[in-house]
């Protein structure tokens, strides 16, 4: 009984090692990315199928996790044998402690073998670690407030040009009737952005570059106090508990008119443009973060950090791996992004003006004159100082803590993370 | 029975493999997990004594988490328990037709649909604007009532709890009726030939002839209670600001949010022991009662 056995393992070892021996020119690469709906996961499943045609000694097997489980099973994954050989990450600290960790493939060989003149310097700027470069970006990101330009006319105001004027806009949309702006924050990463957005403006920029580094940042600058205050200004115009809803929901009430403006992302002008009701289609505009003239940071900087893609630093393939991802963040994919999809890639002119909508067409352009950009408050941070931050502004919005309060306890976080280093 | 003394043994190993390896082992592995401070994506690890159980008595967090699982525990044993018993009773007492087997089906049907979509489901019963609850109130109030239901701190974790009862309370019945139709005709003939009430007939021959299943079940709903987590995790996450964290969603976001597996395996200690002395605890107590 037992030898059989024997016998029928050994078989099935041979067997085993034969068929790797004889695909050994068949390549597979594991492919993971966070677009479980329509239309972003027929375009990968499309992009994946012509590269294979392109490619025929290639097989791409592409996993898909949603947005949120994906943060949680990413970090599973690349602990193990299984790591994706090609996978989706945002730049910052989210993908720096994988980097850290020794799990990501430095690019910076192939990038300097001419792959970045290919791509808009300031969009690979965020794919940088300590000097080089680890990923290629997929799509270009910045946060805008989004606006009902008919309301704006009918009470009688127009975009503001800095925080005070803003705050009298929003005074008067409240008093016409109206939810000045619409706010989601049951995941307070919608939060994070108005506080990335305002610690920009208020904090210089390499003393906010500094307080990232988890080893080093303490948040003693003066400017983060002042724009937690400039941001509880704008709590009594939310919504009412907007801590209970969820952003897409509050997003609603954009799209129906009860509210006159959000706080929203580039990428979901597209979404704008295919859900939102005609009247509002045709009724919108955008504006950036109304600038805090009192700041000592940077008045020109723009939240918004694309995202993209790396490579396992244990991939079995880097080469073939390094060639998918150049096709995936090329010229080809990106104009069919941009059409099937409305977002714009990394790659130097890959749309040009009247290709695609000009709404998309516009805001992007905002994103490529922008010097700096600012990477997102909650993938920036540790993730322990992120999370006490993110219970922190909830509280503000809500109006049981107060700005100092708040800072205190973030402060008091990032000194418990400094002494992990 | 059998030939060889040992084939029982060989028909229990099986299984017993099987438990060690997915069950025990993993129990074990976890206990010396907790020592160190480690994340799942770096191969490193380092020894740090009983640091993260300093750590976690430190964290207001988990003080927030084991007062919520405490609740949880009160409130259910109270209702779940409590309530399904005086279901369970009026159900199977001769006050009830044919109609019971309709009631009986009605209460137990939330506990057959997925805690997933309950959640959802409750996730939008609470909701503030589009809510039922919300609109069912201000049928009754002047104005439009609009109530945060999971985002107001003080009700959240009370909503879940709600919600938990609404699903569970028909399952824990089901429980008790099953032991109560084992209980033998004649000790209700000899209690109603004593002249003894409803009532009567509940208190001394219904709920001490099923002892056994409210021990069950109490020890059921405890041991939930502790290891709650989907409940919490599909309405509020832990929020709004860690309000309504339990132990299990605690050690969640310790895990996979803060990176910190050394730190969730201590939690899981900790949830182990208070698990396992309550049913120990309540099984010994309730074994005085039957000498």
């Amino acid at each position: 009984m037992s030898k059989k056995l024997l016998v029928l393992s050994v078989v099935m070892l041979m067997v085993l090692s034969l068929s790797i021996t004889v695909g050994a020119q068949e390549v597979t690469l594991k492919f993971l990315h966070r677009w479980t709906q329509e239309p972003d996961s027929t375009f990968f499943e499309e992009v994946v199928a012509n590269y294979e045609e392109q490619n025929p000694n290639v097989n791409i097997d592409m996993q898909v996790v949603s947005n949120d489980p994906f943060k949680e099973k990413i970090k599973i994954m690349l602990g193990t044998e299984n790591a994706p050989d090609v996978f989706f990450t945002w730049p910052g600290e989210f993908t720096n402690r994988f980097i850290r960790a020794g799990q990501v493939m430095d690019l910076t060989p192939y990038m300097e073998d001419g792959w970045s003149d290919t791509l808009i310097d300031s969009v690979v700027e965020p794919f940088k670690y300590e000097g080089k470069i680890y990923g290629a970006p997929y799509r270009l990101d910045a946060k805008v407030f989004v606006y009902n330009t008919k309301i704006f006319e009918e009470v009688g105001v127009e975009e503001p040009a800095n925080f005070d004027e803003f705050l009298t806009v929003l005074e008067k949309i409240k008093n016409a009737g109206y939810t000045p702006i619409a706010f989601g924050n049951m995941f307070p990463w919608a939060v994070s952005h108005y506080i990335g957005q305002l610690n920009a403006y208020c904090v210089p920029s390499d003393v906010y570059q500094e307080d990232l580094n988890p080893a080093e940042g303490d948040f003693a600058h003066p400017g983060y106090k002042l724009a937690l205050e400039k941001y509880s200004q704008l709590t009594p115009y939310f919504n009412p508990s907007a801590n209970a809803i969820r952003h897409d929901e509050a997003r609603s009430t954009l799209f129906n008119g009860e509210a006159a403006m959000m706080y929203l992302e580039i990428i979901e002008i597209p979404t704008i443009e295919s859900e939102a009701p005609e009247e509002f289609r045709n009724n919108y505009d955008v504006f950036v973060m109304p600038e805090i003239p009192e700041g000592e940071g940077d008045p020109n900087a723009l939240l918004g950090y694309p995202e993209g893609f790396v490579i396992s630093a244990n991939t079995d393939h880097p080469e073939e791996a390094v060639k998918f991802l150049k096709y995936l963040t090329g010229k080809e994919v990106g104009q069919k992004e941009a059409q099937d999809l409305g977002f714009v890639n990394g790659v130097k002119n890959v749309v040009s003006e009247g290709e695609i909508k000009d709404s998309i067409y516009n805001t992007t352009q905002l994103v490529l004159e922008t010097d700096r950009l600012v990477n997102w408050f909650d993938s920036s941070l540790h993730a322990e100082i992120w999370s006490v931050a993110g219970s922190e502004l909830q509280k503000i919005t809500d109006g049981v803590a107060t700005p100092e309060e708040a800072l205190e306890r973030i402060r008091a976080a990032a000194e418990d993370v400094r002494a992990q280093f | 029975m059998f030939k060889n003394k040992y084939t029982p043994y060989l028909f229990i190993l099986p299984a017993l493999i099987l438990i060690l390896i997915f069950v025990y082992i993993p129990i074990v592995q976890n206990f010396y997990f907790s020592f160190f401070r480690m994340n799942s994506y770096s191969p490193g690890q380092t020894f740090i004594g009983l640091d993260n159980y300093k750590d976690i008595f430190q964290n207001d967090i988990f003080y927030t988490a084991i007062v919520n699982n405490v609740w949880y525990a009160v409130i259910s044993l109270i209702v779940q328990v409590g309530l399904g018993l005086v279901l369970a009773i009026t159900l199977e007492s001769k006050l009830l037709g044919k109609e019971r087997k309709f009631f009986r089906t009605i209460y137990f049907i939330p506990s057959v649909i997925a805690i997933a979509a309950v959640g959802l489901m409750f996730y939008y019963i609470y909701n503030p604007n589009l809510g039922l609850l919300n609109a069912v109130i201000s049928m009754f109030t002047e104005g439009n009532f609009r109530y945060a239901w999971l985002g107001d701190p003080n009700t959240a974790i009370f909503a879940v709890i709600a919600m938990s009862q609404w699903q569970f309370t028909g399952y824990i019945m089901i429980l008790l009726i099953v032991a109560i139709q084992k209980i033998p005709q004649e000790l209700y003939e000899v209690a109603e030939i004593d002249g003894a009430s409803s009532f009567q007939k509940a208190i001394y021959v219904t709920i001490p002839q099923i002892k056994e299943m409210i021990l069950v079940t109490s020890v059921i709903t405890v041991i939930g209670a502790f290891k709650l987590f989907t409940e919490i995790f599909v309405t509020t996450r832990g929020g709004p600001y860690d309000t309504t964290q339990v132990l299990g969603t605690f050690m969640y976001k310790t895990a996979f949010f803060y990176d910190k597996m050394g730190y969730a395996a201590a939690i899981a200690v900790i949830i182990f022991f208070i698990t396992f002395t309550t049913s120990v605890f309540q099984i010994k107590f309730a074994n005085k009662g039957e000498d």
